[in-house]
């Protein structure tokens, strides 16, 4: 039986690999920038600045514009005490909770470390959920914060978000550059470079994004023991379970809704945009460690 | 699309599907499977339902696959009934411990239906398999209410129409263990073939067996 929480090499070597070809592609960048006449100093003031902002102010940003509030042990005991459990078993400092106020049933981990983590879960998901299904859900947004995997995707987010902002404002980017006369060809340059360098981090990202929620899913089933817990509660959440027909085959029959040809599912690219890998596959996943441990 | 599809497009007709009875026997093979990693037991139970058109072919339809059952029954030993439901459907319901008679008996009925021009009027074939009870509720077996053992009644619906499989796990109050049910198909969907498509996993309620 593997219970044991091993390092995951995948995960850290892909993060250790999406980070250096992101900052590859935003040396180049940086690199291209000054050439074409942006002054360097006002370049790196201007990274520096946000990505610390980003890196401290990332998780009360993250708050705040979900309108999550923290919730003390007084408040919600019943949370409190599943949280301090599985922290128990996952070796982790608690995390503060938070709660959104929504229907949608949805939860998150925010924080640059597991000392400073916060963990918060919907209104919707709490109803709609289990309390095994919650607790593996829990665990799933715990096993965030053991990987550490936070911090590594907000800086990297930062990067696609400058590039992004440099395709929006490169116009004004352009005439701030400095003294020579340019012609509208450069900034057409300029334009495209922040466009591909948006693009490539863009990817990478979501990459990198979806490899992290296969190991934190994995990190819950080694927490709570169940993969197939998270399974269905990935299911409900998902709204899967919802599209399971419950009326009679006999009736659909009588109609001939039955005949109807299906839709078409999914297609490759925007698995490819999808910043989490398909309900499937990360069910799929689970079975898979769902046998391993019988 | 083949040609005629094609032509049926153009022309703006449409046709019932023809019935698809070739992926039928990948039950048998799934089976042990279902056995040995779901701990699935098969009940001895599997039944076919369809809708005959009109009173006059219910009851020669029914006449026939009585006569047909009755003479092939014999030589596999395979007790079967038949019998009409609320919606008028009528059933042909098959018991054998042996898995594969079951199969070679859904497969004569359904063979014969599509042999006098029954083919699209197929519903479904359904086998019924039962889980184990589940690991820390044991102390429950012949609950009242279940048929066997304490575990749940597990059918595996084929459907006719699109040559594949579903599961489907009905809980009491016209409820469904759906968790089971995605749990079977990851498990099971490379041996057999899965509906892909899960808002076509229709439920029957109340299947007589």
């Amino acid at each position: 039986m593997k219970r044991k929480w091993e390092r995951d090499f995948g995960l850290q070597g892909r993060m250790l690999f999406t980070m250096f070809l992101l900052g590859i592609v935003y040396l180049s960048f940086l690199v291209f920038l000054s050439y074409s006449g942006t002054p360097p100093m006002f370049m790196l003031l201007f990274v520096g600045v946000f990505m610390g902002i980003q890196y401290f102010y990332s998780d009360k940003m993250v708050l705040w514009t979900t309108g999550a509030h923290i919730v003390s042990e007084s408040e919600e005991p019943k949370l409190h005490d599943m949280v301090t459990r599985l922290c128990a078993i996952a070796d982790l400092p608690k995390p503060q909770i938070a709660i959104v106020q929504t229907r949608v049933p949805n939860a998150f981990a925010t924080g640059r470390s597991p000392s400073k983590a916060v963990v918060a879960v919907t209104t919707g998901l709490m109803d709609k959920l289990s309390p095994a299904e919650l607790e593996a859900v829990l665990a799933h947004e715990l096993s965030h914060v053991k990987n550490r995997d936070m911090a590594v995707l907000t800086i990297a987010s930062f990067i696609s978000t400058v590039a992004f902002y440099i395709v929006r404002y490169s116009l004004y980017f352009g005439n701030m550059g400095g003294d020579r006369k340019r012609d509208g060809g450069g900034i057409l340059v300029v334009w495209l470079v922040s466009i591909a360098v948006w693009v490539i981090s863009f990817l990478l990202i979501r990459a990198l994004s979806r490899y992290r929620e296969f190991a934190a899913d994995r990190g819950s089933a080694i927490i709570t023991g169940q993969p197939s817990n998270l399974a269905s509660a990935l299911m409900k959440i998902s709204g899967l379970m919802e599209k399971v027909p419950n009326e009679d085959l006999r009736k659909v029959e009588g109609m001939n809704a039955f005949f109807i040809i299906p839709a078409v599912s999914g297609s490759s690219i925007m698995n490819l945009l999808s910043t989490h890998p398909s309900v499937e596959k990360r069910l799929a996943q689970l079975e898979k460690m769902q046998k391993e441990m019988n | 699309m083949g040609l005629r599809d094609f032509m049926d497009a153009i022309t703006g007709r449409s046709r019932l599907p023809k019935a698809k009875s070739e992926k039928l026997f990948a039950i048998s093979t799934a089976s042990i499977t279902l056995e040995s990693n779901m701990g699935l037991k098969p009940s001895g139970a599997a039944g076919i339902c369809f809708k005959p058109i009109g009173a006059t072919a219910y009851e020669s339809a029914r006449q026939e696959i009585e006569e047909l059952l009755e003479y092939s029954s014999k030589e596999t030993e395979t007790e079967f009934r038949l019998e009409k439901d609320e919606f008028n459907f009528l059933w042909a319901i098959f018991k054998d411990p042996d898995f594969e008679d079951l199969v070679a008996n859904i497969h004569l009925v359904s063979q014969t239906l599509e042999d006098r021009g029954f083919g699209e009027q197929i519903l479904c074939a359904i086998y019924r398999f039962d889980s184990e009870p589940e690991a820390g509720t044991t102390g429950h077996e012949g609950r009242p209410g279940e048929k066997t053992g304490g575990g749940k009644a597990v059918y595996w619906i084929y459907s006719f129409k699109q040559g594949t499989y579903y599961p489907f796990i009905p809980l009491s109050g016209r409820q469904r263990d759906s968790p089971f049910e995605f749990r079977l198909r990851t498990a099971m969907e490379m041996e057999m073939p899965v509906e892909k498509n899960v808002e076509k996993w229709y439920p029957l309620w109340g299947i007589p067996f």
